[in-house]
């Protein structure tokens, strides 16, 4: 049995950009205010970072691919940098990756920074890079996560007006974030009139194509109050891989993420974790369209398989309920720009834990949970954090 | 003496139908009845040959030689014949021919086939043919989109040949030159009367005074027909009477190009009865008549093979037609292709093999080195897929930059459990549901840089 990483990992900064249409930020313009904010937040000079980790997914214009888009940006040089790339869970990932360093002893203190600039691209949504010629031609992300939605809809006999709820609710949480996409609430009707992008998804059920950064300043745990009184700690990190390829697997029944209870049950047992919705105050969750949020309640543990749409129904999931799921807006409202998201729900759950949230504050959080989706389910990470 | 001659026949008219009162209305001229079959935007003559053909190989026909004959190929260099090959998964132990240049060029394909089994091999010949005529033309009323396919040997032969005559010549009635989009014609009594009759019947008199077969032994006639008017006059010169002339469904599927000939043909197959002779001609710069005995082998024919009317969708408007049908190549967006990897995928990619694992059973696709559901890694051989299956989920996606939208993206779980990831074609998306039995079809996917791109999709049975 490998050596457990439970609380040996501090977050001590945390920083993030305006999500949104940024048409006068460069990559790097939004890179270097994220970085730096979250140095400033940990309060620790750029010296210090003794490594880094950058999370991009889809390079553009010479941004975003290798080391060197982070290296550049903030001139960091003379250190180990590593992009990750790793389907949309590349943020967390690339956090989990830094985790990993600092709690074997390869370096103290590290940055973490996640970066997309998606809207200076020539085609609308996500481009299908390095996609196969032929196999999955006609495929698109929202095309991806609709045919797991019929699929779910013919066994659990829900319909749109269930997903319609996830969408009022997040972007309710949305209008309270200042640095969401998106800051107008909608109405269940409003979702269910919307243009269908592919059924059942309407405009309204899909993320938007967002650019954005965010970043992190870890440490070792021991060396927290050096930094700050408040650091929060890793108390759980999990990741899982499954088929890239799920609608060629003869035995995949497309109702949910395996990847998602895979990765999550592994943070739960490091952060020792058996009662999910009792010991879990909120939750960050990859809800890049409607469905899978309800998906995820159920891979998550928060409800049986078929109940998510209950748990919504029931207002568990809002900002008032009894586990908050989302509380930033979530990728509904906050915005998905892809490789950053997942730095931004650890930004969201950090500033959650120190209660600085505002108006979207939940009470007494004391443990948060984030979790990033890639792909066609095929990647989940999952991090589990607590006040120290 | 062996007998020789028809052993399998098929035919492809696609599902697509332009009522011909669409281009009356949008020219603001009267138009005749009926309407036109026309392919769908990812159909062309090599897709609908494919179509036709398959059958025939799906059977267990292996064949030493296959031909391919069309006036519309998609490429000018590089072998529709062997692209077709490879679509159809016959073993590259093959001889194939591309035929064209003529609307004869169907009937010239079995001439040069039937040739070739007298020598003792066996021929799969597929036609198609997808012209254009020009806008606001007659030739855009009439024009439609059709294929067929025969299967010619000397084992199990459901139509004997009896004979073959042959007239050629040049003459001006139906040209396209290599600069042109459309096909130009002089349409009169001149190119009816001294064209057409005069070609088809001196061949066809010729064949039977040959055979020593007197017109009223003729059981049927199958002609090529320009117009869908001017075979009868031929059928009237050659004393053969009216009832016994196969209708060439012109009010429905429009003039069908070289396919036409074998196209009926598989039409008057269905309705014969062993004995029943049949005359067959196809047209174009002289004439092929053709005589072909039906044998008793004919009752195991399964069930009849051209019922296209079935499935039919109707395009709803001049423009969506005239929009789709040359919008791939007018939305060119495929990158450059590698010949390394479209080589190296061929069996995956074209001839549609998946892996089988001899551990757990399963047939899965792709390819793959390590079987999914058990790991095993022992054994995996390469399998052609199934080709039928049914809609295990779907969505309509209106992101995707297609011609027309929805897309309809599918998951087809294929007979025997094989997972499949398509678009469907041919449907209307309204009508999509898990649980619906498709069929796996040959479509063109994409076009661009310098090419055309074929890969699968599925179609409701």
């Amino acid at each position: 049995m490998s050596e457990s990483l439970r609380d040996k990992v501090a977050v001590i900064g945390v920083g993030c950009t305006k999500f949104g249409d940024n048409f006068d930020a460069s990559y790097e313009d939004m890179v270097v205010e994220a970085a730096f904010a979250a140095m400033a937040d940990a309060g620790v000079e750029p010296e210090r970072i003794e490594a880094a980790w950058l999370g991009s997914y889809s390079p553009y214009g010479g941004n975003g691919k290798a080391s060197v888009s982070l290296a550049d940006a903030i001139r960091l040089y003379d250190r180990p940098i590593t992009r990750v790339e790793n389907y949309c869970a590349t943020g967390t990932d690339a956090f989990r990756n830094a985790a990993m360093a600092v709690a074997a002893g390869a370096c103290d203190v590290a940055l973490v920074v996640g970066a997309e600039k998606l809207k200076d691209r020539p085609v609308r949504g996500l481009a299908r890079d390095a996609a196969h010629p032929y196999k999955g031609d006609g495929l698109t992300a929202p095309g991806m996560m609709a045919m797991a939605a019929n699929r779910y809809f013919h066994r659990f006999s829900i319909g749109r007006e269930t997903l319609a709820k996830v969408a009022v609710k997040n972007h309710h949480n949305g209008s309270l974030n200042p640095k969401a996409h998106f800051r107008m609430e909608v109405t269940e009707e409003q979702v269910l009139k919307a243009p269908i992008i592919a059924w059942p998804y309407g405009l309204l059920d899909c993320c938007p194509t967002t650019d954005g950064a965010a970043a992190a300043v870890i440490c070792r745990a021991g060396m927290a109050h050096e930094f700050r009184q408040d650091p929060v700690l890793v108390r759980g990190l999990g990741l899982a891989v499954k088929t890239g390829r799920p609608w060629y697997d003869p035995c995949d029944d497309h109702v949910g993420f395996p990847a998602t209870g895979e990765a999550a049950r592994a943070a739960y047992r490091m952060a020792g974790i058996a009662n999910p919705v009792g010991e879990i105050d909120l939750a960050e969750v990859h809800d890049c369209f409607t469905w899978p949020e309800i998906t995820h309640y159920e891979d998550l543990g928060f409800c049986p398989k078929g109940a998510g749409a209950a748990f919504i129904a029931e207002g568990r999931s809002a900002l008032t309920g009894d586990l908050p799921v989302n509380p930033s807006g979530g990728l509904k409202s906050f915005g998905h720009p892809i490789g950053a998201t997942g730095v931004r729900m650890i930004y969201e759950i950090v500033t959650q834990l120190r209660g600085e949230a505002g108006p979207r504050q939940v009470r007494g959080a004391a443990t948060g949970l984030v979790h990033n989706l890639g792909g066609p389910g095929a990647v989940a990470c999952v991090v589990i954090l607590s006040r120290n | 003496m062996d007998t020789l001659g028809i052993i399998g026949y098929s035919a492809y008219v696609p599902r697509w139908r332009v009522a011909r009162k669409l281009l009356g209305d949008a020219w603001g001229a009267p138009a005749p009845a009926g309407t036109k079959a026309v392919g769908n935007f990812d159909e062309d003559a090599l897709t609908m040959a494919q179509a036709a053909a398959w059958p025939l190989v799906a059977s267990g026909f292996r064949p030493d030689a296959l031909y391919f004959a069309s006036t519309t190929a998609p490429f000018w260099q590089r072998s529709p014949a062997s692209l077709l090959a490879a679509h159809c998964d016959l073993p590259p132990v093959l001889a194939t021919a591309d035929f064209g240049g003529s609307q004869r060029c169907g009937t010239a394909a079995l001439r040069a086939a039937l040739d070739s089994v007298s020598c003792g091999r066996s021929v799969l010949v597929a036609v198609a043919d997808t012209r254009d005529g020009k806008p606001e033309s007659a030739e855009e009323m009439l024009f439609g989109d059709g294929a067929a396919a025969v299967a010619l040997g000397a084992r199990n032969v459901v139509a004997e040949i009896e004979g073959w005559a042959s007239r050629a010549g040049d003459f001006l009635d139906e040209w396209r030159r290599d600069i042109d989009p459309h096909v130009h014609s002089f349409t009169s009594k001149f190119s009816a009367t001294r064209g057409y009759v005069e070609s088809v019947t001196a061949a066809a008199r010729e064949l039977l005074e040959a055979a020593g077969v007197p017109p009223g032994a003729i059981s049927r006639v199958v002609l090529a027909s320009p117009d869908g008017r001017v075979h009868q006059e031929a059928a009237r010169a050659l004393g053969i009477s009216p009832e016994r002339v196969e209708d060439p469904r012109v009010g429905e599927w429009g003039v069908t190009g070289c396919a036409m000939p074998l196209l009926l043909m598989a039409r008057a197959l269905d309705q014969a009865s062993p004995g029943d002779l049949i005359l067959m001609a196809g047209y174009g710069e002289g004439a092929d008549a053709l005589l072909w005995r039906v044998t008793d082998e004919i009752r195991r024919r399964p069930r009849p093979l051209v019922s296209p009317e079935a499935l039919t969708l109707e395009y709803p408007s001049y423009p969506v037609w005239a929009k789709l049908r040359h919008g791939l190549r007018d939305a060119a967006t495929a990158d450059e292709m590698s010949n390394v990897f479209w080589q190296r995928e061929e069996s995956q990619n074209v001839r549609l093999h998946g892996t089988f694992c001899p551990q757990c059973g399963r047939l899965q696709f792709p390819i793959t080195r390590v079987c999914g559901v058990c790991r095993g890694r022992d054994g995996l051989t390469e399998k052609p897929l199934p080709r039928t299956g049914s809609v295990f989920t779907f969505t309509k996606d209106y992101l995707y930059e297609a011609l027309r939208q929805p897309t309809v993206m599918t998951v087809v779980e294929l007979e025997g459990g094989t997972r499949f990831l398509c678009q469907m074609t041919d449907c209307d998306p309204e009508r999509v549901e898990i649980g619906m039995k498709v069929e796996l079809v040959l479509r063109r996917l994409r076009e661009g840089a310098s090419l055309h791109h074929y890969y699968w999709k599925c179609r409701p049975l």
